[in-house]
């Protein structure tokens, strides 16, 4: 009929409303924060006070070049701004992926260089030197550039040890539970709200959101 | 009488590549936008999660190593919206030729793009949704059928207006 055909198009317009409605109100739903505690703290791999009023655990993988950007476009400048003035307290996870071949074994050179109080250079040493020591898998010698010879010789004990795996694995267990699917993933602590957000961001991005959250009352 | 005309196989193809692809596009643009990061509120949340979108995005344009960065960027603040709109004028099937027609050339340009990046070997996410996803060669299959659905739509569209089915030709007095 005439009058059915004019309103069919009416139709079709609020069937597909009705649906991105709904989708909407999936991703809400998706989308609560649900208020976390933040547990299992390597006190060797977090930074700044435990009383920041914001915490941010973040979830890396030493061979993923997106984490490379984070971490050389955003980490200096939050360690100098945020984290020693007690704005924030940043918490390094271990998120090795299954398809980077030496990133399980760079994590452990972290840990194992973070239990002597040489995280810092062994984190920035892997994560600059990235291309050369995915390509040929030396990661000993990566981190061997920047420690003394009896430094190396400790890390190099912790990790033929074989300790370290089970720490990594509660990290990476902790993701889970944040969903996290890729790296790097961030997750922010304020307020009693847990806030994961995936990618890559800038360090204007990031001071603009950490600005807000922390003038959140 | 108007009477509805027949379900033919032109008819019939003509929906499917309306709804599928419509849906896809509509889907494709949102959750570019929307994930994987969903926080809706409050609104710093949101503009928050949006921008984290948006960079993650730029960054598999920019993997591609077709287009440049400043490109890259405009490529990621743009397409998302244009996939939403294009898709919600495919479902609604007003002026079907214009827009099935742009969304083929869309799906031949992404098409073009996965092929040249799965021939080259490059280690890359697709970037064809919100979640990462690696490509491979059923990227490029699932692709591939949709460009042959979009250009069969876009022929059939052409085709239809041309050639209405019988029933649906206006009544003469």
């Amino acid at each position: 009929m005439r009058e059915d055909r004019v309103n069919r198009p009416r139709a079709t317009a609020g069937t597909i409303l009705l649906c991105l409605l709904s989708a909407f109100a999936v991703l809400v739903a998706r989308a609560t924060p649900q208020a976390e505690g933040v547990t299992d703290i390597d006190p060797h791999k977090a930074f700044g006070s435990k009383n920041a009023p914001v915490t941010m655990e973040v979830f890396s993988d030493f061979q993923c070049p997106a984490c490379k950007t984070l971490f050389t476009s955003t980490n200096r400048q939050l360690m100098d701004n945020y984290v020693s003035t007690g704005k924030v307290y940043l918490i390094h996870r271990d998120f090795p992926l299954p398809m980077h071949a030496y990133s399980r074994i760079a994590a452990r050179y972290a840990r194992a260089a973070a239990q002597i109080g040489k995280f810092e250079p062994v984190e920035q040493a892997l994560f600059q030197n990235q291309e050369k020591w995915e390509q040929t898998g030396d990661v000993d010698g990566t981190v061997a550039g920047v420690l003394s010879a009896a430094e190396m010789a400790k890390v190099r004990a912790l990790v033929k040890g074989g300790t370290l795996d089970a720490a990594i694995d509660k990290d990476s267990a902790l993701g889970q539970i944040y969903r996290v699917s890729q790296t790097p993933t961030t997750v922010f602590h304020s307020k009693g709200q847990t806030y994961p957000f995936a990618g890559v961001m800038t360090y204007d991005m990031l001071k603009q959101f950490l600005d807000q959250l922390l003038s959140q009352k | 009488m108007m009477q509805s005309s027949p379900l033919n196989a032109r008819r019939a193809i003509l929906w499917i590549g309306r709804l599928v692809l419509g849906g896809i596009f509509v889907y494709a643009g949102f959750s570019k936008l929307l994930m994987p990061n969903t926080h809706l509120w409050p609104m710093f949340m949101l503009k928050f999660s949006v921008s984290m979108n948006i960079a993650s995005f730029a960054q598999q344009v920019q993997s591609y190593k077709i287009i440049s960065a400043e490109a890259s960027q405009v490529v990621a603040h743009t397409l998302p919206f244009v996939e939403i709109v294009l898709g919600l004028l495919l479902l609604i099937g007003w002026r079907l030729r214009i827009w099935a027609t742009a969304i083929t050339a869309i799906m031949v340009g992404f098409l073009a793009a996965v092929t040249r990046a799965y021939l080259l070997h490059m280690d890359i996410n697709c970037g064809c949704f919100g979640t990462p996803e690696k490509l491979t060669g059923m990227t490029v299959v699932r692709d591939s059928a949709f460009t042959a659905l979009a250009l069969l739509m876009t022929i059939f569209a052409f085709r239809e207006a041309r050639e209405p089915h019988p029933w649906t030709k206006p009544e003469r007095a």
